[in-house]
């Protein structure tokens, strides 16, 4: 029987690892897409001007902190597991402990879930801080819809491919071709409707335009689309089966 | 006395290489037992099965009556590792590396804190308890990696080479504490020093290929070796001129000449008187009883060549 004590001291390590270290690493974690925002949002906004008749600054604002947020989660919880089952082998002395593979993974899901909503809401702040642009609470709750599972799925991501690849550059290869891509491919920076009709469906039919089309629609427009939200939701829910399923696997290997 | 653990027909296969083969062994509760064998005989193998960090593909292993395969958990609540590498966490300091083990156990908070208290005291950490393992000595490292094994008092100590890269007074502290602890838990220790296994195990099973090839007490491993009583006898001139008076003893083994030592293998200790009477007149300044080491046992079993 699972008891989550096991899960529950691990996240516990975690945050507090994550405590300590918050300042540098909220520093550098902000600066990434602030400067984003600042070049392209700002810097570009006389030439841009309007894209679905919202400023481009605020068109680009939901994305980018959703971006730092599932962008956290994955690095948090890929190198997090590598480093702890390659470098330092903490891994095999939790396993040891009367604790199960699973109370294992979930803490590092959970871990790297974290991660993502404290540095995503770190950038929220910060552009919050520095534009003119309010939502209403009903605006974020429902984009907060979107962003918890999507933290949720890219750490679930994070968890297998840390648990899969034994070379650190195997990770840096997947992050620069897969998961860079499908962000900035998902109307991160641009509408859409930019893409030609017949690829449009396919690109819809990925769990990424549903967390950052979602997001941006709940936040900017309060518009919560029910078809992403079940989209990310059931992703999510896959993702977490497999990252569980893969880690025990590898682990009983 | 009853068995911390039995194995019986263990087999595990990588591929093609066989780890483990039918391999069979029981440990007494509370003795030291030692594990020796080449690198790659399937040393940690047997250890990572025992520990139900890996699944045998074949046969049974017990740890105090709970299966390897249906009872994991049981058997890691009885049991404290310490792992060839020494896996402490180095962003987390020496006491809060104790706590997170603690907490893993489900320790309750006022029990832990005081065993903590403890055993970093024992080990000689206290002053260094809230300071990062990467500024700890190899020595200390090894004495917290034995700390949180030992945390929840378990009943069965592994021991992956605990002494690999210590200097030797750290090895020696390593020796006294695994010494301290002896009869209280069961202690399965893995180790290539020879001397360590010798000072320290009650019983020692040589593994190879696999396989268990010798088990005994390290005189008993020895005694299996030797045969007969090896002597140095040194003279004062070349040993060459009184060796040929020695092979014509019917009782003499080998014999071999290394200067002004010869050295002799009897087939009985009584052989002896015979050897002094032959020598009769001879300028001898020194006889020896060579104590065959354990090294010699495990070299002439496992063989020289290198894996």
């Amino acid at each position: 029987m699972m008891t989550f004590q096991g899960t529950v001291a691990i996240w516990r390590r975690d945050m507090l690892v994550l405590r300590r270290s918050i300042l540098p690493e909220l520093v550098a974690v902000v600066a990434y897409p602030l400067t984003i925002y600042l070049a392209f949002g700002i810097g570009m906004k006389e030439y841009i001007g309007q894209v679905e008749g919202v400023p481009y600054s605020l068109f680009i604002a939901p994305g980018l902190i959703t971006m730092t947020a599932v962008n956290a989660a994955f690095s948090e919880s890929v190198w997090s597991l590598w480093f702890h089952r390659r470098v330092q082998f903490t891994i095999e002395s939790y396993r040891v402990t009367p604790i199960t593979a699973s109370e294992i993974v979930i803490a590092k899901i959970l871990s790297g879930f974290t991660h993502g909503l404290v540095k995503g809401l770190a950038v929220a702040l910060v552009i919050f801080a520095i534009t003119p642009f309010r939502f209403t609470p009903a605006h974020l709750l429902s984009y907060l819809v979107f962003l918890v599972p999507g933290s949720a799925l890219f750490s679930c991501a994070g968890i297998i491919c840390g648990t899969l690849m034994d070379k650190p550059e195997t990770i840096g290869r997947v992050e620069a071709v897969f998961i860079m891509p499908l962000m900035f491919m998902s109307g991160l920076f641009f509408p859409l409707s930019s893409y030609p009709a017949a690829i449009l469906p396919v690109i819809r039919l990925l769990p990424t335009t549903a967390l950052f089309e979602g997001a941006r629609l709940a936040l900017v427009y309060g518009r919560f689309t029910a078809v992403y939200a079940a989209l990310l939701y059931v992703t999510a829910a896959v993702l977490f089966t497999l990252a569980v399923g893969i880690f025990r696997r590898r682990m009983s290997e | 006395m009853s068995s911390a653990i039995v194995t019986r027909s263990l087999t595990k296969q990588y591929g093609s290489l066989v780890a483990l083969n039918a391999f069979d062994i029981t440990v007494p509760q509370g003795s030291i037992f030692g594990l020796l064998g080449p690198n790659g005989a399937g040393k940690t193998t047997l250890i990572r099965i025992l520990t139900t960090l890996m699944r045998q593909d074949s046969g049974e292993a017990l740890v105090e009556g709970f299966d390897t395969r249906t009872k994991g958990r049981e058997i890691r609540r009885l049991i404290g590792v310490v792992p060839q590498e020494n896996s402490l966490d180095r962003y987390l300091t020496a006491r809060e590396n104790l706590e997170l083990h603690a907490r893993l156990h489900g320790m309750p908070a006022q029990r832990y804190r005081q065993r903590i208290d403890e055993l970093l005291t024992l080990m000689g950490l206290a002053e260094r308890q809230n300071d990062f393992p990467d500024t700890y000595s190899g020595g200390m490292l090894r004495r917290l990696v034995v700390a949180r094994a030992l945390l929840h008092e378990p009943k069965l100590l592994f021991l992956d080479e605990p002494t690999t890269g210590l200097d030797p007074q750290s090895r020696r502290a390593v020796w006294d504490y695994v010494r301290s602890v002896a009869g209280s838990m069961t202690i399965i220790l893995t180790t290539h020093y020879l001397e360590e296994a010798e000072q320290l195990c009650d019983r020692i099973a040589i593994i190879d290929h696999g396989r268990l090839i010798a088990l005994g007490s390290p005189q008993e491993l020895k005694a299996r070796l030797t045969g007969g009583a090896v002597y140095e006898i040194e003279f004062g001139r070349d040993g060459e001129q009184f060796a040929t008076a020695l092979r014509n003893l019917a009782c003499i083994g080998t014999l071999q000449v290394e200067g002004r030592t010869v050295v002799v293998e009897l087939e009985r200790w009584e052989c002896l008187s015979e050897v002094i009477a032959a020598l009769n007149g001879a300028e001898v300044r020194r006889i020896t009883l060579r104590d065959r080491t354990l090294e010699e046992i495990f070299i002439s079993l496992t063989g020289e060549g290198l894996r």
